[in-house]
């Protein structure tokens, strides 16, 4: 599922041979609490908090996780931090969200139109190739910062900066999904004479929409990144000038909420609407370079695998 | 005399007409539309500066490459320069060190992998202003702030190529060592190096990618020289031209070393590979 | 001179995930082989010729039974010539030979390009693998195996992963290449054709690693695939497979 999980083992002699990589696998299995997934997971979550709690009590600007807490609860209850200074959740939240629809709403259906022309003509190729990777390699922030020049503390700022970020990377990952659609299937299409318009919706969008997703994700991931940098430096309102204020105030719990809230927001996004969809997206196929998701099935994987070894051994 | 290939003249020249007639068309076309394409750029971007908008805000693409000309001869544009890049350099040189033990930990152990697996994957899902930001509460304004985050970005992707490179490495090749009795330290030293090696360097070529726009992300933030400071501060004066400059600049700079110097690397290690199969005999 | 000696070899591979049943591959096996003879062990797909042939190479260990290969009474030096090239592809043909050597010498590049020279490729010393066509890279394969001068040669089906013309070559270069060194060497194979060519000696095994028949061949070398004695010999072992065929089908085998 995963390029961890596809690893394979390394023999470590001549007689690693199939029979003794079974006896591993299985003898492995059962396993210690120490070897177990689920632990390991628990255990990489633990070992970051005591790191953090550690810094926290050396480092004046870093709040302990008490102190992180009790600054998220008022400002979800939208109390009083002290004065007039009120908390403040749903109204950023909401504002950053909208802002972040609007501008995918209107980044990935461009990208996508984009990539499918530069995909299938060599004309809109020549024209447009060049220019959107040239788009892809200006970072975010300098089109946070455009924008921000541009439309001043509006919302169009963000929305206009994430719809440039986000558009590019769909672009370039749709156009190398239709150039990579598989040349015999092409001519197949052609020998039995599929209807266009058929052979437009399975060939063309069923060859493209995996790469298509992964671009999608990456383009999820940069345009909340852009959002977040135009709303610190240019907006009113939102999750970023949340932040922003609040370091301004120098006050550090606050701000560490905030940085832990907008990073919490994008991986919830990602981990229970994008990958599960990307995950779907790639079930015939080869999955993505870079996904680091789930391998609670890997000793399956594995046994299946050296299972395989055994019998091609044989003859 | 082994590999038997039936090609008569006659074939290759009526194949070749065609083909080469049909190449050099498509190879027209693919050029022109390149030069337009680029024409179209720069001609929507003048339209928009000098005829619909006529404002600091968009410069002229000439304002901003003679702005451009004029910071490189400015005398302290080379220690901005030096220092994003050498910060850069350091993050990624400490990278490259630190991925080279992880993903021989994950390449060899079960248990390193299951529990490098959660944190590489944290790294990756966290936005790059995330890293930004929080080097700025830990460490204020400071270069430690840059060099951290340019490492913790690049290391997911350099250990993910290194560990991929020693598990996949051919184990046929490795028996075929052991079978003519070669030492664990022949077959580490020809077998397993070689072969990591090349994903090594394809990892650090993706790396590299994130790598300057974390650098550059993280001096906007927390620095108070460097390139990144200074698109910041360009932006901070509502200099349009200067920021368009600075960052025409740097990506270039960066763009020019990572498709010229890390692929002519690649290539150069990969030169096994690439070579065409011999048409003698 | 070198004797490999089998004595009652079996080898049951374990129940897996998707083969709920346990296999045997080899069934109680004897033979001995001496001499400068090329031995071709003949069966079909899954008969359990490769395992035989990893336990003689120690690769994998017997269930029960017992193998010995030894040379003037030592334990001999054995080498592989494998069904695949395996060449190292970041290493130049000839640093591929030298790379199995065990002393380096200014000697080394030169007994390697004699032995490439005995397969024809003298002059592709300094091309990588991926300069060379399958076929060449094969030859290599083999010019490799008899670079470190074995007692026992095994070969694992040198051929059967080239077409039947390349293939049809590289065993003309086998056998020069054997008849000047005249190894001790035991050949697997599923190609009768290839058998006959080759060996001096034809273990016929049938599924379940059993051997059913074993003749020699007393042909004179070079042996030429359209010698009509060769095309004999075939139909006659072409024959007794699908008598033991015929004999396992009605249960009197």
């Amino acid at each position: 599922m995963t390029d961890f999980s596809s690893l394979p083992h390394l023999p470590d002699s001549l007689t690693d041979t199939a029979a003794r990589s079974v006896q591993k696998t299985q003898t492995a299995k059962p396993g210690g609490l120490f070897s177990r997934p689920w632990f390991l997971r628990l255990l990489a979550i633990a070992i970051i908090i005591i790191v953090w709690q550690l810094v926290a009590l050396t480092n004046i600007r870093v709040p302990n996780i008490a102190e992180v807490i009790r600054f998220l609860i008022i400002e979800i209850s939208e109390g009083t931090h002290g004065g007039t200074f009120k908390g403040l959740f749903w109204s950023p939240i909401g504002n950053s969200f909208m802002r972040y629809a609007i501008g995918m709403a209107i980044g990935v259906p461009i990208g996508f139109a984009l990539g499918i022309l530069i995909g299938t003509s060599t004309y809109a190729r020549g024209l447009l190739n060049d220019t959107t990777l040239v788009l892809l390699a200006l970072p975010s922030v300098v089109w946070a910062f455009l924008s921000t020049l541009w439309f001043g503390l509006t919302s169009e700022g963000p929305i206009l900066a994430v719809v440039l970020t986000a558009a590019p990377f769909v672009a370039v990952s749709v156009s190398a999904g239709v150039r990579n659609i598989d040349r015999s299937l092409i001519e197949m299409c052609a020998s039995y004479r599929v209807p266009l318009l058929r052979r437009t919706q399975h060939l063309i969008l069923g060859g493209t929409l995996p790469s298509a997703i992964t671009g999608t994700r990456l383009a999820f991931m940069a345009g909340w990144n852009s959002l977040i940098i135009v709303e610190w430096f240019g907006a009113t309102s939102g999750v970023g000038w949340r932040a922003r204020t609040l370091y301004n105030f120098q006050d550090y719990p606050g701000f560490t909420t905030w940085i832990l809230l907008f990073i919490l927001l994008i991986m919830i996004l990602d981990r229970f609407l994008l990958r599960p969809v990307e995950r779907r997206a790639f079930r015939w196929n080869e999955p993505p370079m870079l996904t680091f998701a789930e391998t609670d099935d890997d000793s399956n994987a594995s046994t299946n695998n050296s299972g395989k070894r055994l019998r091609k051994r044989q003859d | 005399m082994s590999d038997l290939s039936i090609v008569t003249p006659d074939s290759v020249a009526q194949l070749s007409d065609r083909e080469i007639r049909r190449s050099i068309r498509r190879r027209w076309v693919t050029r022109t539309s390149i030069l337009l394409g680029w024409g179209a750029f720069i001609g929507i971007w003048y339209i928009l500066s000098d005829i619909v908008f006529r404002d600091p805000r968009l410069p002229s693409l000439h304002l901003v490459l003679q702005r451009a000309g004029r910071i490189i001869a400015t005398p302290g544009f080379g220690s901005d320069l030096g220092n994003s890049v050498l910060r850069l350099l350091g993050g990624f040189l400490l990278a490259l060190v630190i991925s080279s033990v992880l993903g021989l930990l994950i390449a060899y152990s079960d248990w390193w992998r299951n529990l490098l697996q959660g944190f590489l994957q944290l790294i990756v899902s966290i936005p790059t202003i995330g890293y930004a930001v929080l080097a700025l509460v830990l460490f204020g304004i400071s270069p430690i702030g840059p060099v951290l985050t340019t490492m913790l970005v690049s290391i997911p992707y350099i250990t993910l190529n290194v560990a991929q490179g020693i598990a996949g490495v051919d184990r046929r090749l490795i028996v075929m060592s052991e079978a003519f009795g070669r030492t664990r330290k022949q077959i580490a030293r020809d077998v397993l190096l070689p072969s990591s090696l090349l994903s090594l360097l394809s990892g650090a070529r993706l790396a590299f990618a994130v790598a300057w726009r974390m650098e550059l992300l993280s001096e906007i933030f927390a620095s108070s020289q460097g390139v990144g400071f200074q698109i910041r501060s360009s932006f901070e004066r509502y200099d349009t031209q200067a920021m368009l400059a600075w960052t025409v600049i740097f990506v270039a700079l960066m763009l020019i070393f990572e498709h010229l110097v890390l692929r002519q690397i690649d290539r150069w290690a990969s030169h096994w590979r690439s070579a065409e199969p011999s048409a003698t005999r | 001179m070198a004797t490999v000696l089998i004595e009652n070899l079996t080898k049951v591979f374990p129940p897996t995930a998707n083969q709920p049943n346990q296999v045997q591959a080899l069934g109680g096996l004897n033979l001995s082989i001496t001499g400068n003879v090329l031995v071709a062990v003949l069966g079909p797909s899954g008969c359990g010729k490769t395992t035989l042939l990893n336990i003689v190479a120690g690769v994998e260990q017997p269930t029960s039974g017992s193998v010995r290969s030894v040379q003037d009474g030592v334990p001999a030096h054995i080498s592989y010539v494998f069904q695949e090239p395996r060449l190292l592809p970041w290493r130049t043909v000839v640093n591929n030979m030298i790379f199995v050597q065990d002393r380096k010498s200014d000697r080394s590049r030169r007994e390697a390009e004699f032995y490439l020279s005995m397969v024809g490729l003298g002059d592709v010393a300094d091309l990588y693998p991926s300069q060379l066509s399958g076929g060449m890279q094969q030859r290599v394969n083999i010019a490799r195996a008899f670079l470190v001068n074995p007692d026992i040669l095994l070969m694992d089906e040198p051929f059967s992963h080239l077409d039947a013309l390349t293939g049809r070559s590289l065993r003309d270069y086998l056998q020069k290449i054997w008849s000047q060194t005249r190894k001790t060497a035991l050949l697997v194979t599923h190609d009768v054709n290839e058998a006959v060519e080759l060996a001096d000696r034809i273990i016929m095994m049938r599924p379940g690693g059993v051997i059913f028949d074993d003749i020699p061949v007393n042909l004179p070398r070079p042996r030429h695939p359209s010698n009509p004695d060769l095309q004999f010999l075939q139909n006659d072992i072409l024959r007794r497979f699908d008598s033991m065929e015929a004999a396992v089908r009605f249960g009197v085998g």
